[in-house]
């Protein structure tokens, strides 16, 4: 078995300390960083994916592939030259004003980083004045927001407005999820996207980027 | 995990005071009302082994001292076999719980969801099933092949199951000759007379008849069956406010005394003879006089049961998972569930009609074995109980994660995830938006899914050829299904 194929293993078993030894161990050998990240990381978070949906993998073996691909990943990283790493997108998340509900955006958040976007996590009970902020400042591709509560979604209307009233609406693809949420719900108040879990967000996410959502 | 004969007794439906009421109660009746036998061979029998025969009236009164002989020759556990595959013995006794089918239905509701008789062909095709559901621990033949001479029918039933599933086999017997021929084939198939009482991977059920009454047929049945050492249950089933009293204490005395018949007439004609305490209460609907199978006081009596079984140190033969309803809707499934979980609690040992069983026992259907399996697996799971040692109790785990964090990536998480819970197959647990894009689908529509795939993918381990083929040449009324 190749190094490259040794590491995707690892990191599809989500065996964290060995798979980080062994993107040492490649890099020592010569592999070039670029490489590893696509062959080997992305590449093993696609298996993951594969075997979630198959039904072989539960969510917490995602979420720790996820981590440790993350951890692989900051090894390489200052290694590779910005305009070199190849990001999927780039995504601002966040749960809704009054809202401290969070294991539902974490999820997203880590199965979005395992699937090779560059995630800004801006917590919870977040002010729509600050969602607005951070587009303007990072100019993601997509801005995700959560809600667990009936009382907490109105705030999602209020964000995709104050983005409309900033003239930053049409750079930014906006997708809500969240217990409250549904399809309906996300289409009335002009959002881009809905996801019902980690999943349905990172292909969405996918395609989005690919321009076939 | 979730095996079939793991131990519990956490649910006590009857104090150790009222276990000694009923006792008490059984032995008057056996001693004062006694039991009546149309079997002139057995009355003998029981005269020469001590009891007070009156041949008139063909009556036998049993005393305590001799009921209580019995109990004590009786062994304490039953075994019955897999076939060829000691992976699915099932030890029975104690406070071990199994769950399994039971019998014997004359319909089935097909796949196109119409009801129309069983066949031959349904015995081969259930068996195949149940061969396949983890939860599902042993084969009570389930249904009357309607497509098969009535002379033939025993020889098919137990042909078409052992064909088709090395779990182990119960079955009624239908014909008077049924329990040699029966026998004589599975010695075949075990490779000698020898080896399948050494291993019986088949058991026959003879009933009793409530009130108190042994007939001819079935006293034969049950004398043929402990000679030749294989297992028997003594199926009572007294239908309390119309063959036993109102009261369920009532139907609790003549159940038990019913049940320990079985065992002091199997002890009589073989001591060490292998018995279950075998018993079926149920109640009858009386605005309508419908037989109930489905009801709580049958789930309680059958828990009750296994208390008593308990107390004499016997096997209990018991029954749960049963339902009134026509078809695998909301009624099938609590009813299941309620007579179920109970008996299971108890500790029942071998709970029978515990699948694909719908309409008081008359319908069975593929779906609902696929259902029922999901059931036993809550319940297996409820048996199990909660684990408490220093690792699960986890107090170092709340400590890492601290307040506020989760555990969804601790690694005792993705340890103990696929065990801790059990996970129903033909069930909706996805958030609502993922049971609309899976097409709405209700359990039953997902158990027939189900039961389908396993009827095409599911090979089960046959009969050897050679040996199939020597079988046929003695019963020739054996049909190919």
């Amino acid at each position: 078995m190749s190094l490259l194929d040794e590491l995707k293993e690892l990191v599809v078993k989500g065996d964290m300390v060995n798979a980080v030894e062994k993107t040492q161990k490649a890099l020592d050998e010569g592999l070039v960083p670029g490489k590893l990240i696509d062959e080997a990381l992305i590449a093993a978070m696609d298996v993951v994916g594969e075997k979630y949906k198959s039904g072989e993998l539960f969510v917490p073996e995602m979420l720790i592939a996820a981590k440790t691909m993350q951890a692989c990943m900051e090894k390489l990283e200052p290694l590779v030259a910005a305009d070199e790493l190849k990001s999927a997108g780039k995504v601002v998340i966040g749960t809704v004003k009054d809202d401290l509900h969070d294991i539902g955006k974490n999820l997203v958040a880590m199965m979005l980083r395992g699937a090779g976007f560059e995630v800004v996590d801006l917590g919870v009970d977040v002010a729509a004045e600050e969602f607005v902020a951070k587009v303007k400042e990072l100019k993601p591709n997509i801005l995700g927001m959560s809600a667990l509560l009936t009382t907490t979604v109105p705030q999602m209307e209020l964000v995709i407005k104050a983005l409309d009233d900033a003239g930053l609406r049409s750079q930014v693809q906006v997708i809500v999820g969240g217990a409250a949420v549904t399809p309906e719900f996300a289409k009335n108040i002009g959002a881009d996207g809905y996801a019902p879990d980690a999943t349905g967000a990172v292909n969405w996410a996918k395609n989005c980027m690919t321009g076939s959502k | 995990m979730l095996n079939g004969g793991l131990e519990t007794d956490v649910l006590k439906i009857l104090s150790d005071d009222d276990i000694k009421k009923i006792h008490n109660a059984s032995m008057r009746v056996l001693e004062e009302v006694g039991v009546h036998v149309d079997d002139e061979e057995v009355l003998s029998l029981c005269e020469q082994k001590g009891a007070r025969v009156d041949h008139e009236a063909q009556r036998v009164y049993f005393n305590e001292e001799i009921v209580m002989g019995a109990v004590k020759t009786a062994p304490s556990t039953v075994v019955l076999y897999g076939r060829d595959d000691d992976a699915k013995n099932i030890v029975l006794g104690g406070k071990k719980v199994y769950l399994g089918t039971g019998g014997t239905a004359l319909n089935i509701l097909d796949f196109d969801r119409k009801r129309r008789p069983t066949t031959a062909a349904d015995i081969a095709k259930t068996a195949q099933l149940v061969d396949a559901l983890e939860n599902v621990h042993f084969f009570v033949i389930p249904c009357h092949p309607s497509d098969v001479e009535s002379s033939d029918v025993d020889v098919n039933r137990f042909f078409h199951s052992i064909n088709n599933t090395t779990k182990p086999i119960m079955g009624g017997i239908f014909t008077e000759d049924g329990v040699d021929r029966v026998i004589e084939m599975a010695a075949e198939v075990a490779g000698g007379r020898d080896k399948l009482v050494a291993k019986p991977f088949i058991s026959f059920i003879s009933s009793i008849l409530s009130p108190l009454k042994v007939d001819s047929l079935r006293a034969k049945i049950l004398i043929k069956s402990a000679k030749a050492g294989i297992p028997l249950a003594t199926s009572v089933a007294p239908l309390a406010g119309a063959t036993s009293p109102i009261t369920l204490a009532g139907t609790l005395v003549q159940m038990n005394a019913e049940a320990l018949v079985g065992v002091v007439l199997t002890q009589f004609v073989k001591t060490g003879a292998p018995i279950l305490y075998s018993v079926v209460p149920t109640i009858m609907d009386m605005s309508t006089m419908s037989f109930l199978f489905g009801s709580v006081e049958s789930a309680m009596m059958n828990a009750a049961g296994a208390q008593l079984a308990q107390f004499y140190k016997l096997p209990i033969y018991a029954t749960g998972g049963i339902s009134d309803s026509k078809q695998p809707d909301q009624q099938a499934g609590y009813e299941k569930a309620i007579t179920a979980l109970m008996p299971a609690l108890a500790g029942a040992n071998f709970i029978h009609e515990a699948a694909g069983q719908l309409d008081s026992g008359m319908t069975i259907s593929y779906a609902q074995y696929v259902i029922d399996n999901d059931i036993n697996g809550y319940v297996m799971r409820a048996v199990r109980g909660i684990e408490i040692d220093e690792d699960t109790l986890a107090t170092e785990i709340i400590a890492n994660v601290g307040p506020g964090g989760n555990f969804l990536t601790q690694r005792q998480t993705v340890e103990k995830m696929r065990t801790e819970f059990y996970y129903p197959k033909a069930a909706t647990r996805t958030n609502y938006d993922g049971w609309v894009q899976s097409g709405k689908k209700d359990t039953w529509t997902l158990a027939e899914e189900r039961a389908k795939e396993i009827l095409k993918k599911h090979k089960p381990k046959r009969i050897n050829e050679e040996i199939v083929n020597k079988i046929k040449e003695k019963e020739p009324g054996i049909v190919n299904v």
